[in-house]
């Protein structure tokens, strides 16, 4: 019973019931405890039912009746099938509270098994390990900063609040070292390097703020790591298919850009206002400005070294510079006649000049016509060189037949010797061609067939390894399903409730159906020792009925002869009554006992029930009530 | 006003103009209470501007060392040599510095941004939400002021934004 006590006081615990730690078991609950444990289990059963009951005992008598009355009301609602009044609150008796608490434990619903029971994904387990951790700091008190432990720091100081910045760090690898300029004997990268070992500082000392370091470290890398990507990208998309070396599309690219750039800047002037007064003066402003932007525009080593475009740039602004220039100390000298006499040159020059055109036009096409005259010949000279082997070849065969027309009929029978030799080699050959071919054909065609076979068993051996890795992929998803809810399982028996040691309950379980078995094996065992015993009585008395009735016959027939026998007989019938009221006597013996051994049992019981306790308890409340009647019938006199 | 620069012991001169470098390159720049022994904050502020702006023109003209010397000439001739090794050192560095403030030629420039994501349990009328939001930070140097930008950002709205960035960083592709 000790067992079972605990588990109910478990039980009641969780309910909410306060049972102190004194008490064990259910022999010491009182009145009040037995209150209180069965209202809250009524409202977490059905709270309903429960809202209305008061969850302590009221200090007056005839009040705790009708607390007692609506409790064992409610019970009998929800399906309790004992005996209950007010009297099993008011005056308890052990047995009789047990088994109520047992059924209202019962009751009890069970919804964190069945919630347990369903598989939860991987995010209800996070969000519950989260609400549980907000739970957790909620719980703990606010402490002013210069009392707070190690701990508490992480949770309660604003740390992680403030802002990340970004600064621009110097690092050795990425700073590209230019042409190697040999300065003094000393190479320009010596430089670097000493500067990188000397003064750099090393990379966490550089930012202002310690806490902008990984910041920036993590924004220096994506953004090469970016670049990197999208030049890889652009080559691989666009850099192969030119069919350049990368340097070469690099400068490429920047040539274009910067053509590109220059056209926008410039249709940009033309459309400024002020180039309406001098186109002079919007050329001069974009040279300036080109040259300002070549000024801060990335020169690295592809553009020092001078592009393509910087060098047709260069080129066309010298070539305008000194053409500027050379007009200017001509313009010096006697202008009039100079005029005249440049504006007369520049007529004669240029009508040579245009005579020169019409003359390099006209020969031009005459040597276009040339060209195509003699493709024209050299054709008719292919064609004709063709006509004339045919014709020698054609000249060879007349020779030689004119040469056989003198002995023609002996030639003609040659000729059809031979020919005839010629047709039986051929039919010779055929046949030989026929015997080889036939075994060569029927190899190809069993070699053919061998071939299809090799094929189909492949392809369903292919067919089978497919099916065999899909087989081996469903498997292993189902084994990854399996481990993943295995160890939520895990973790949610490791947060389950250990203070029950279930184990030991099945243990017990265990024990006591052992127990059982073994009970029921005793009692069959009695039993057939009782049916054995019943079965010899009941042989025992067919015998010794039948052995009376022989005898009594026997000695009836001779008593009628002799007075002895006859006495005999008397005995005989005497002994017969005395004996069989033995018999009756033991049994109702038997009986008897039996009956005195239940009536002390009854006796056990009812001392149990702490009767005589009792009995004073109801007596006292009886006069409780009766001085509460007296109480309230003064009260209404006196009202 | 590079004159002033003689003040200072020769061997401390390198490390000084290394810091002003730095300053150049968007790093921490000298402070003032290191040296405050050597200048005054007038001569200090005067310093560091001229040190910084004939860093900044001798790349930015790719002026060779005569020029730069030439410029250095009122000071000593040790001081000049100096200037002009860490000028060789750290060319390739002012240069990029120059280039990225070159492409900050826009009226409103993303200067940083900064993000945390937030997951939200619960609101006031909904027990259990489980909405994750971000909160974004975006850093705008607007006509050389800092101006924060801060919003926060459902999926979605995050979806918007990033789609949008991606169309924007496609036309920047095309243009190339």
């Amino acid at each position: 019973m000790e067992e079972v006590d605990k588990i109910l006081i478990h039980a009641l615990r969780q309910v909410g019931t306060e049972v102190s730690d004194d008490v064990q078991s259910v022999k010491q609950f009182t009145s009040e405890l037995i209150v209180e444990a069965v209202v809250r289990c009524v409202r977490v059963i059905d709270p309903g039912l429960g809202g209305g009951l008061p969850a302590s005992l009221p200090p007056g008598m005839s009040a705790r009746f009708r607390v007692g009355m609506s409790l064992a009301q409610a019970c009998q609602d929800l399906g309790y099938k004992g005996e209950i009044g007010y009297q099993t609150f008011l005056y308890s008796n052990e047995p009789e509270i047990r088994s109520l608490l047992m059924f209202l434990v019962e009751k009890l619903p069970r919804e964190s098994a069945e919630a347990s029971d369903q598989p939860a994904g991987k995010s209800v387990v996070l969000q519950r390990a989260i609400s549980a951790a907000i739970k957790a700091q909620l719980a703990l008190p606010w402490l002013p900063p210069n009392c707070r432990l190690p701990l508490l720091c992480e949770t309660q100081s604003p740390g992680p609040l403030h802002a990340f910045h970004t600064q621009s760090l110097s690092l050795a690898h990425n700073v590209k070292c230019p042409e190697k300029k040999h300065f003094k004997g000393m190479p320009l990268t010596a430089r670097i390097f000493d500067y990188q070992r000397d003064i750099l500082p090393p990379v966490t000392a550089q930012a202002s703020h310690h806490a902008s370091v990984a910041a920036s470290i993590l924004e220096q890398h994506m953004a090469e790591l970016s670049a990197t990507q999208e030049w890889e990208n652009e080559w691989n998309s666009q850099g192969l298919l030119s069919r350049l070396t990368p340097q070469d599309y690099r400068s490429r690219k920047l040539t274009r850009l910067q053509k590109r750039i220059e056209e926008q800047l410039r249709s940009a002037a033309l459309l400024c206002p002020e180039s309406a007064i001098g186109a002079n003066r919007s050329n001069s402003d974009l040279s300036e400005l080109l040259q300002s932007f070549r000024g801060t525009a990335p020169t690295d080593h592809l553009l020092t070294k001078g592009t393509h475009f910087t060098h047709t740039q260069k080129f066309t602004f010298t070539q305008e510079t000194a053409a500027a220039a050379s007009p200017m100390p001509s313009g010096r000298q006697s202008e009039g006649d100079v005029q005249v006499r440049q504006q007369e040159e520049l007529a004669t020059l240029q009508q040579q000049l245009q005579q020169l055109c019409l003359d390099v036009d006209q020969l031009t096409t005459d040597m276009k016509q040339m060209n195509v005259t003699t493709a024209q010949v050299w054709d008719e000279l292919k064609k004709r060189e063709l006509g004339n082997s045919e014709m020698e070849e054609r000249m060879r065969v007349k020779k030689k037949t004119i040469d056989l027309l003198p002995d023609g009929e002996s030639n003609l029978v040659k000729l059809q010797a031979l020919v005839e030799g010629s047709a039986k080699r051929v039919v010779n050959l055929a046949s030989q061609w026929e015997k080889h071919r036939a075994p060569l054909i029927d190899e190809h065609r069993r070699l053919k067939e061998l071939c299809s076979n090799q094929d189909r068993e492949s392809s369903r051996k292919l067919s089978e390894i497919k099916d065999l890795h899909v087989k081996i992929r469903e498997a292993a998803e189902e084994a990854k399903k399996k481990e993943g809810l295995y160890k939520q399982l895990i973790t949610e028996l490791e947060n389950l409730p250990q203070d029950v040691s279930r184990s030991a309950y099945t243990l017990r379980i265990l024990e006591i159906v052992g127990n059982i078995k073994k009970q029921k094996e005793d009692i069959t065992k009695i039993l057939s020792d009782t049916k054995e015993l019943q079965k010899e009585i009941n042989s025992l008395t067919g015998k010794l009925d039948r052995t009376f009735a022989v005898t009594d016959e026997l000695v009836f027939k001779d008593a009628k002869k002799d007075e002895s026998v006859r006495k005999s007989y008397k005995y005989l019938a005497a002994l017969h009554e005395n004996c069989s009221q033995l018999i009756q006597t033991i049994e109702d013996t038997g009986t008897i006992l039996r009956e005195i051994r239940d009536l002390e049992e009854q006796i056990e019981t009812e001392n149990g029930n702490k009767t005589v306790a009792n009995l004073e308890r109801i007596l006292e409340d009886y006069k409780a009530i009766r001085q509460e009647n007296s109480a309230l019938a003064a009260k209404v006199r006196e009202g | 006003m590079v004159v002033l620069l003689s003040r200072l012991p020769l061997q401390e001169c390198p490390k000084l103009c290394h810091r002003v470098v730095d300053g150049v390159c968007g790093r921490e720049p000298p402070r003032m209470a290191d040296y405050s022994a050597t200048w005054s904050l007038e001569e200090w502020l005067e310093l560091l501007n001229s040190l910084s702006s004939l860093f900044r023109l001798a790349v930015g003209n790719n002026s060779c060392d005569e020029e730069v010397l030439a410029g250095l000439s009122d000071v000593g001739s040790g001081y000049g040599e100096a200037v002009l090794s860490v000028l060789r050192a750290r060319r390739e560095e002012i240069r990029q510095a120059l280039v990225e403030r070159t492409n900050f030629i826009s009226s409103a420039v993303l200067q940083d941004f900064d993000w945390q994501l937030k997951l939200a349990l619960s609101s006031d009328k909904i027990s259990s939400l489980q909405t994750p939001l971000l909160s974004l930070t975006l850093d705008v140097r607007e006509n050389g002021a800092l101006r924060p930008v801060t919003m926060e950002l459902n999926r979605e709205e995050l979806h918007t934004l990033i789609s949008s960035l991606e169309a924007a960083n496609k036309v920047v592709l095309q243009l190339k």
